[in-house]
């Protein structure tokens, strides 16, 4: 009656997932082998729940939840408020809330260095960019780690790329270069060339 | 700490959509704090949120250890998946369950973290042995040191085995078995088909039975 027998995946799934059905309980009941593989299937698993549970509540006991715990609600508390604005001098009395403490001809000075500001930001864009748009004055940035991706003994346009990149962005290129064919010619003098933790 | 099988109620054929049980009283809380935040009362909302954090912090913290097994990148993939869960409580929908909402956010914070680790340690120079060693000791004592290095053996070769699974089927095992949850709600936190979850499921408990009983065969 082998065809009887329960699958290995039924069995997983009866022990993990679902009870057995009736006729699946009357054989194991009489199937001293399905009923060893079930036991043997639970033992495991249990082994595996078990050790996964007790490394981490070893590693987060209960001081450690509730230091978690103050930590998440303070963060939350930070979340929603403005950011604090520290008095300065130091020692000056708080202003009233609702009330303005500005007077109008601190207002106009104010507004003053604004517009003076905006006006030179405008200025001195105007003035960088007229200067690099100069004939002969154009600066490329190229990308030092593709050379591979051109066609061999071909020059190929050089690409223009953002100066500022983020971190992920660099390393997505650094791994790219890395995993490239072309990196795998440099492997033997990468192997010669002594690396950092080396020298220490 | 055995469990006995059944845990949950029979799930429906692969691949179709199944009914999802009665929401727990973490959705309804769930629920409440989506209103009170709505309404603009967040302190309350902080409040009765705390009371959440502590109902699901235990389940969260052994789910981050068995992906990261680091405490200190658990402990901030956790608190991140919390706040991250705060701060978006107006796109939770009760008619689901939170705990899958919340599984599938602190499953993401715990993949970021780890690809970013990797990336890390890959261009880092290592430093000489500073990472937190694994708690090796269990919590229950055992009465001899040979019992206990027995055990500490083979919890290494079970973490072991647990860690060699691919990616997809581990996080697949860890929500079905540690988290609890049943092969429709990891569907759902993971947007795959349930039949795909089973796949993944029962390959990994087959890898996992190849490596840690070799001796067993059907």
């Amino acid at each position: 009656m082998r065809a009887d027998h329960l699958s290995d995946d039924r069995l997983i799934e009866l022990s993990l997932l679902e009870a057995p059905s009736a006729t699946e309980q009357q054989h194991l009941s009489a199937c001293a082998r399905c009923d060893a593989r079930r036991v043997r299937m639970q033992r495991l698993l249990d082994d595996v729940s078990d050790t996964a549970t007790v490394a981490a509540d070893a590693a987060f006991p209960p001081e450690r939840l509730e230091r978690q715990h103050s930590r998440i609600l303070a963060r939350l508390l930070r979340e929603g408020r403005p950011a604090r604005v520290i008095a300065f001098p130091a020692g000056q009395a708080q202003p009233e809330p609702g009330v303005s403490r500005t007077r109008p001809r601190s207002r106009w000075i104010a507004a003053a260095a604004v517009a003076g500001l905006v006006v030179g930001v405008i200025a001195g864009r105007f003035g960088h960019e007229y200067s690099f748009n100069r004939p002969g004055a154009q600066v490329i940035v190229a990308h030092a780690v593709q050379p591979q991706l051109r066609a061999p003994g071909t020059a190929g346009p050089i690409q223009e790329a953002s100066v500022s990149i983020s971190e992920d962005e660099f390393l997505d290129q650094l791994e790219t270069a890395v995993e490239s064919p072309a990196a795998a010619a440099l492997q033997p003098i990468d192997e010669l060339t002594p690396t950092a933790w080396d020298i220490r | 700490m055995s469990r006995t099988p059944p845990r949950r109620a029979p799930s429906t054929v692969a691949g179709a959509a199944a009914p999802l049980a009665p929401l727990s009283r973490d959705s309804q809380l769930a629920a409440e704090i989506k209103g009170l935040v709505a309404s603009g009362e967040r302190d309350a909302a902080r409040d009765r949120f705390g009371e959440l954090v502590a109902r699901q912090q235990r389940r969260a913290v052994r789910i981050a250890y068995q992906y990261l097994r680091d405490a200190h990148d658990a402990d901030e993939a956790v608190q991140d998946a919390f706040v991250k869960v705060f701060t978006h409580m107006t796109s939770y929908r009760e008619d689901l369950p939170f705990e899958v909402w919340f599984t599938r956010i602190l499953v993401n914070a715990c993949l970021d973290l780890r690809k970013s680790r990797a990336r890390r340690l890959r261009w880092a120079v290592p430093m000489s042995s500073t990472s937190e060693a694994p708690p090796t000791d269990p919590a229950t004592p055992d009465p001899t040191p040979e019992q206990r290095l027995v055990s500490r053996e083979r919890a290494s070769e079970i973490t072991a085995a647990v860690d060699s699974l691919p990616d997809r089927q581990r996080t697949v095992f860890t929500l079905c078995h540690l988290a609890e949850q049943t092969t429709a709600e990891v569907s759902q936190a993971l947007g795959l088909s349930e039949a795909t979850v089973r796949v993944h499921l029962f390959r990994a408990v087959r890898k996992l039975r190849r490596l840690l009983q070799p001796g067993e065969r059907r």
